[in-house]
């Protein structure tokens, strides 16, 4: 039997009859409370004690494996076990797998077996399951999407949309997933800002963990920073490139209770995929970074590159180590900075020289695999107009900073 | 003697309204101590640490919005302000706990694996940061959910027995 369109609907609406109660929806306190999380007034003091929440929840966690446990073992045990029975004490394999045979800390020795295992295992693995299991939460209980309603109005200023927070926060803590996340945007346009965005200007969860260990009273203001240099490029980025920034209609769903089962699913593959991506490029990166200086072109490279990092920058030539080594793991470069003699604003100026650089080569290897969607052309656009973003960023906010301490008198 | 609905309220509205007050009032010390980088202790309650300009400022907004709120306490949308006022101090409250927890459990530096019995007793002793002070007090917002909530509840019921049929969600 064949309907036409207008008994179809006559049979939809008594079915309807049949099946749908009328009535007037209630507006209860869970309702009104999610109204005042979206609005501008009452939503952005909420989101600050959301966030703070957020912050000593991860320094809290973090520290009470890594400093409580892990440093202990990994400085107590594992280290002087590992100096004592590695043969060839001084020779080039030693210095390889273990690292300076002088340390007394794992953060120190610079070793395969022992700087790389303490980055990854030690700090990185409780900062990384500490920051998804609060992202997690904020995801399930429904109020990440609320997130994106308030910043919505912020992020238009540069050409993005409210949804943008979501990569934007899981950035925090791995840029790989982050620049996937990126997809949910709604134009090519959007997709590349915010992919480049992202991989210049926000750390991930590791070398996070790691600057709460190297510069603990000034992670706020590198933050601070970051953040102001990711609204002022973007709105830069805005204005020159071509392409639309459309409008969006967000489903916000109800609050809801977290469930344990998904909690902890969700949480185990997480880690799980940041660990297959982390663990082989630190390892990778202490062996590359340890031959280059056994090879003394570490020391040529930072030669040749003195004027410009004493110059422009104002720190020490030695910081070219870790910015070959930020190219394979950030959390690395900042562990190996703390390594090397210089005053505070030195230090902190070459933690953001390591956020800004190249974005490591698991983000990079996922930019150009983004890039490939659109083609030749989309290759090309996210890596030369990725690196044209990033040659002036590195300059102009790099060397911003410099200023900044000399004005303050620091410098 | 038992309270109607209306006599309930209105106490709960002069006791958000003090509470208010005195919340408002430490987020403005905290704050203040927090931009200039000082520190205050008064008996067992200390005003300093980290993130103290942080804590000063949710504070602030968790006092403005018990305040804001105690006009027409009984309307839905006052009250959701106060329960996220609350909300706001179980986080600081909450966290610091947490972090106190955390902290007794593992030795010092130089120390064992595990704490000592007294090192673990001490972690927990004074002083403490005013918002562990306002935690037992922003409590009482519960009381107000549960009252609001079997309301919604009875009414929910009352509408589903009307034999109209009307009621439930489209």
């Amino acid at each position: 039997m064949k309907l036409t369109v207008d008994e179809r609907w006559d049979l939809i609406d008594k079915i309807a009859e049949q099946v749908v109660k009328y009535g007037e929806y209630r507006y209860r306190l869970k309702d009104a409370i999610a109204d005042i999380t979206v609005k501008p007034l009452t939503g952005i003091p909420i989101a600050i004690a959301v966030l703070y929440g957020f912050w000593s929840f991860f320094g809290a966690f973090a520290g009470f494996f890594t400093d409580g446990f892990l440093v202990k073992l990994f400085d107590n045990h594992w280290l002087p076990w590992l100096q004592e029975v590695f043969p060839g004490k001084g020779g080039w394999l030693y210095y390889i797998f273990v690292g300076d045979p002088a340390a007394d800390n794992c953060f120190e020795a610079f070793g395969v077996l022992t700087s790389a295992l303490f980055v990854a295992i030690g700090v990185v693995l409780p900062a990384i399951v500490a920051f998804y299991l609060f992202l997690i939460i904020l995801e399930d209980t429904g109020y990440l999407p609320r997130l994106a309603v308030l910043v919505d109005t912020v992020l238009h200023k540069i050409g993005l949309h409210g949804f943008a927070v979501i990569p934007m926060i899981l950035s925090l803590g791995c840029n790989v997933p982050a620049v996937i996340a990126t997809r949910a945007l709604e134009t090519g346009k959007q997709r590349f800002m915010m992919a480049v965005l992202l991989a210049i200007f926000i750390p991930c969860g590791a070398q996070l963990g790691i600057m709460f260990k190297v510069i603990p009273g000034h992670v706020g203001f590198v933050m601070l920073y970051l953040l102001a240099g990711f609204f002022v490029f973007g709105f830069i980025l805005d204005r020159l490139l071509p392409g639309k920034s459309p409008e969006i209609l967000l489903d916000v769903p109800p609050y809801q209770r977290p469930i344990a089962k998904n909690v902890t699913r969700k949480l185990w593959m997480r880690v799980k995929s940041f660990f297959k991506v982390a663990i082989p490029f630190v390892l990778l990166g202490v062996i590359i970074v340890n031959l280059m200086y056994l090879t003394g072109f570490l020391g040529w490279l930072a030669n040749l590159l003195e004027p410009l990092l004493c110059g422009w920058f104002g720190v020490p030539k030695e910081t070219v180590g870790p910015l070959v080594a930020a190219f394979l793991r950030k959390d690395l470069a900042v562990a190996q900075l703390s390594a090397i003699e210089m005053t505070m604003p030195q230090l902190v100026t070459s933690v953001v020289l390591v956020s800004l650089y190249f974005p490591c080569v698991a983000t990079f290897a996922m930019l150009i695999r983004e890039g490939r969607e659109g083609g030749l052309k989309g290759v090309s656009q996210y890596l030369f107009g990725g690196l044209g973003a990033l040659i002036a960023v590195i300059f102009l906010w790099g060397g911003l900073i410099r200023l900044i301490w000399i004005i303050l008198g620091v410098a | 003697m038992k309270l109607n609905k209306e006599m309930k309220f209105e106490i709960g509205r002069v006791y958000f309204a003090i509470l208010g007050a005195v919340v408002l009032g430490i987020g403005i010390a905290e704050m203040l101590l927090g931009v200039t980088g000082r520190s205050f202790e008064w008996g067992i309650m200390e005003m300093s640490g980290e993130f103290l300009l942080w804590r000063g400022l949710i504070l602030f907004f968790a006092g403005t919005f018990y305040l804001s709120s105690i006009q027409n306490f009984s309307d839905i949308h006052q009250l959701a302000k106060t329960v996220m006022a609350s909300v706001m101090i179980w986080i600081i409250a909450g966290m610091k706990i947490f972090s106190m927890i955390l902290e007794s459990i593992p030795g010092g530096e130089e120390g064992g694996w595990f704490n000592t019995l007294e090192g673990f007793l001490a972690s927990y002793s004074a002083p403490y940061i005013p918002s562990i002070f306002l935690l037992p007090f922003s409590l009482l917002v519960l009381y107000y959910i549960k009252l609001v909530e079997s309301e919604e509840k009875m009414d929910g019921m009352k509408e589903e027995s009307q034999p109209t049929g009307s009621g439930g969600d489209t």
